[in-house]
């Protein structure tokens, strides 16, 4: 068997090991070994059995309270976070910046402090500032779940993806199967968190789009390509749409804003619907067992054909289903490391 | 330890910053005196606030004394700092940052105009004098007016009376001078009345929004990028500018401050080789820090780099100890990669660089505990220049006399190249030189200190130092001949 250390010391997308939560906050999954990862994969089933129930809410955080602070706009993140707390039998407070002191210019740190005295134990946290988090988690006792900051990570967003993955793939093994990204990864959170957690899993990770909207990608992927890191292995970055989706196992699409054309990073949305759309005859180059994703939400006729989008190879409703035992499953394990270990868990550095 | 000795002893009775120091004598340190390149064993005496005499010992009386231990140097001149007073008197004043100066060991600083109001006209000019008067401290406070009225990058101030009046020159730092044409305006103009024009080099149309410098790191934690090309196209726009312009006055003088980039540098280097009248300076934080901190690494930039120059992967080492996106690293221009600081080493060894200049900046906590992205730029520096240099020393990347010149000589020839200050005690050599007015700094090699946001006198705790250790705790400080800083427990063995 496997053991916690040789798996995070170098194996990737190894099998199970016995390992226990140990993390206060998960805000990247920079720090999140594999090991821990198919921990919360399991624990991630055992909610999706609790959802299968006649009445899927249990009293596991019964009495506890989970606050989501949002400084962005957001629907299907929060809804689902707050879903999942209920669904836990959690107390949730609703946090929408819009109508808060913080219109009045109250500074995150006042903000995270005022929740506190108020009870908050959880915070869920999205916010257009990367790294915002880790100052929430500076000033604050309890836990902080990172539902999306800025352009750095989307934690919870990946692990979901990864749990759909492992549902639609044989055996649920990422190992060697061919993931193509397609979209605006420059000012992607979700695509910087899936390099973590799929390079982890040993996908063969293609990230693929405009070079405009590559910036800087090459670098990372050049960084990574002798297997440098520890329990990561390396990634492709390409323009080319045809060598991205050649073959792949899983095709995801990503969100492309209307500000990319007035920032000068693309000539219109027509051009990049001509070249990187992802539509039923791009899509026919993958596999034909490929899955379709997105994390939403879509812009139909840009960078995902509508008919694509409700093909039976689209699992993006799936991948909304899944985010809701995914959060469930982190919930439950931060507040377990809560209690299981409340002096060392505070101990540690808020990475 | 040979520790100080002579008229200094704490207690009530004790001389008190602003005095004349009547009487210091130092026997068996290591004396530096970067004017004539010579260290080695020596004593010095001060008597009544002159230098009296330097003695360099030879043969059994040198016997044991070592470089390793206490340093007589020159005070040091900071071409570039903010004391944000007037109008930002809640991250400095001119006296907490006087103080901070002296603790650094800083006998002589050139304050940045980007005060509110700005320092666009000689009245501005008084008050920051009139404040230095009653700080009480001794430090030499020296000021640039304002490239533009308001700094707001289309109208020059009011050079001609700010030059009256007595600024070292003129600059719009904390932003670049807009554009070209004003900036060839300003240097024809500021070249007639014999001083120099001090850029921030910075393209704001590449770097708007920018959170960190472009590179493996901002791509990994998602922070938009400030390009290499920001810097390298605003000082190839300055140098192109300045060639022009000494066609109309062969006076212009440029001054490029914080240069960080090897891409600039290298700029520089060859505008200098073809005779431009251009000077620069680096600052200690692109000397020794990289952009890998906002990570959470923590070492210093010369242990960050590899044989064939490239800088290593803090997330391959393993090396992130720290909580990432901490907001004192927030710098404009931002740090650079490890290949960075290298060639800002490099160019100060083979004299591209001029000096080392702090670039110190200090800001409030409100300023600075916000999100990363939306924290101000800029790092409180002037109190651990001497260590991070030291620190260079240490790790044998620059001799001990080399590091006393970037911070004396390096910036006293800087200014003696600006026509209007020859002559002028801001120009001065900056050596140990008998019967001249006592202007020194004694430091203690083998004295480590914390830097602790107590241990800093300035107001400004955003040092992304703070819990490290430094080499070099500055013993004290004497500027014209008195006392700007003694060490709380020197003399007290």
């Amino acid at each position: 068997m496997t053991t916690v250390a040789s798996a995070a010391s170098g194996a990737i997308g190894t099998a199970p090991a016995p390992v226990a939560w140990r993390h206060r906050h998960l805000i990247d999954l920079d720090v999140v070994t594999w090991p821990e990862i198919q921990l919360i994969m399991r624990t991630t089933d055992e909610m999706k059995g609790i959802l299968a129930r006649p009445i899927h809410k249990v009293p596991a955080l019964n009495g506890r309270r989970v606050t989501t602070l949002f400084y962005e706009a957001s629907t299907r993140t929060r809804v689902s976070f707050e879903t999942a707390a209920r669904n836990l039998s959690a107390d949730v407070v609703s946090v929408a910046t819009a109508t808060s002191s913080v219109t009045k210019g109250e500074s995150l740190v006042d903000t995270v402090r005022t929740l506190e005295a108020l009870g908050a134990e959880i915070l869920v946290m999205r916010h257009s500032v990367s790294g915002a988090p880790y100052l929430a988690a500076d000033v604050f006792s309890g836990h902080v779940l990172n539902g999306g900051d800025g352009w750095h990570a989307h934690p919870t967003q990946a692990l979901l993806d990864l749990y759909t993955m492992r549902e639609h793939l044989p055996g649920g093994d990422l190992r060697g199967r061919k993931v193509a990204i397609v979209g605006d990864i420059l000012h992607s959170r979700v695509a910087r968190s899936n390099i973590w957690s799929l390079t982890a899993a040993g996908a063969d990770l293609w990230l693929c789009g405009p070079a405009t909207l590559l910036r800087g990608m090459d670098r990372w992927a050049a960084a990574w390509a002798g297997g440098a890191i520890p329990g990561h292995g390396r990634f492709n970055v390409t323009s080319d749409i045809e060598a991205a989706l050649r073959d792949a196992d899983v095709v995801m699409g990503l969100r492309i804003q209307r500000e990319r054309m007035q920032g000068g990073l693309l000539p219109s949305l027509r051009e990049y619907a001509a070249r990187f759309q992802l539509n039923a005859e791009r899509v026919s180059l993958a596999r034909p067992d490929a899955i379709v994703m997105h994390p939403g939400p879509m812009n139909e006729g840009v960078e995902i054909a509508p008919d694509v989008a409700i093909s039976g190879r689209s699992v993006i409703t799936d991948q909304v289903a899944n985010g809701v035992a995914v959060r469930m499953a982190l919930l439950y394990l931060l507040a377990g490391a809560h209690e299981a270990a409340h002096e060392a868990a505070h101990a540690e550095v808020a990475r | 330890m040979s520790a100080p000795t002579g008229g200094f002893r704490p207690g009530a009775a004790g001389p008190r910053v602003g005095d004349t120091v009547e009487r210091f004598e130092l026997e068996k340190a290591w004396l530096v005196d970067p004017v004539s390149g010579r260290e080695g064993p020596g004593e010095i005496v001060v008597t009544d606030g002159v230098l009296e005499s330097v003695v360099w010992l030879e043969g059994d009386e040198a016997a044991g004394v070592t470089d390793g231990g206490v340093v007589v140097a020159p005070g040091f001149f900071d071409l570039h700092a903010h004391f944000r007073e007037p109008g930002f008197e809640d991250a400095e004043t001119i006296a907490t940052g006087s103080a901070a100066a002296a603790h650094g060991g800083y006998t002589t600083v050139a304050l940045m105009p980007n005060t509110q109001p700005a320092l666009d006209e000689p009245g501005a000019l008084e008050r920051i004098r009139a404040a230095a008067r009653t700080s009480g401290s001794p430090v030499e406070v020296l000021a640039y007016g304002a490239v533009s009225a308001g700094r707001a990058g289309e109208q020059l101030s009011a050079m001609g009376e700010l030059a009256d009046a007595g600024v070292l020159g003129y600059s719009d730092d904390g932003a670049p001078v807009r554009t070209a044409k004003l900036m060839r305006s300003a240097l024809v103009y500021a070249g007639m009345l014999g001083l120099p024009v001090v850029d921030h080099a910075e393209d704001a149309e590449l770097t708007a929004g920018a959170e960190a410098h472009e590179g493996y790191v901002a791509s990994v934690m998602g922070l938009a990028g400030w390009p290499i090309a920001g810097e390298a196209n605003a000082v190839a726009r300055d140098l192109a500018v300045l060639a022009d312009a000494l066609g109309d006055q062969p006076a212009a003088r440029l001054h490029l401050t914080h240069v960080s980039t090897a891409a600039a540098l290298e700029l520089v280097r060859r505008a200098k080789k073809a005779g431009l009248p251009v000077t620069c300076d680096v600052t200690p934080h692109h000397l020794a820090l990289t952009d890998e901190w906002i990570a959470g690494a923590r070492r210093w930039a010369w242990e960050a780099i590899d044989t064939g120059g490239r800088p290593l992967d803090p997330w391959a080492d393993g090396v992130l100890t720290a909580p990432p996106y901490n907001t004192s690293l927030r710098v404009n221009p931002p740090l650079r990669t490890a290949a960075d600081a290298a060639a800002c080493l490099a160019a100060l060894l083979d004299g591209t660089a001029d000096a080392v200049a702090t670039d110190h900046a200090p800001h409030t906590v409100v300023d600075k505990e916000v999100e990363f992205g939306r924290a101000a730029n800029g790092i409180s520096g002037i109190e651990t220049a001497l260590g991070v240099l030291l620190a260079l020393v240490d790790a044998g990347r620059l001799p001990l006399v080399r590091a006393i010149a970037t911070l004396t000589t390096g910036p006293a020839k800087v200014a003696a190249g600006w026509p209007n200050l020859v002559g002028s005690p801001a120009a001065r050599p900056r050596g140990l030189t008998e019967s001249s007015p006592a202007d020194l700094v004694v430091f203690d090699r083998s004295d480590r200190w914390q830097v602790t946001p107590e241990s800093l006198r300035s107001k400004g705790k955003n040092s992304p130092l703070i819990g490290r250790e430094l080499p070099g705790r500055v013993l004290l400080t004497i500027a014209a001949g008195r006392l700007a800083y003694e060490d709380p427990l020197a003399g007290d063995d």
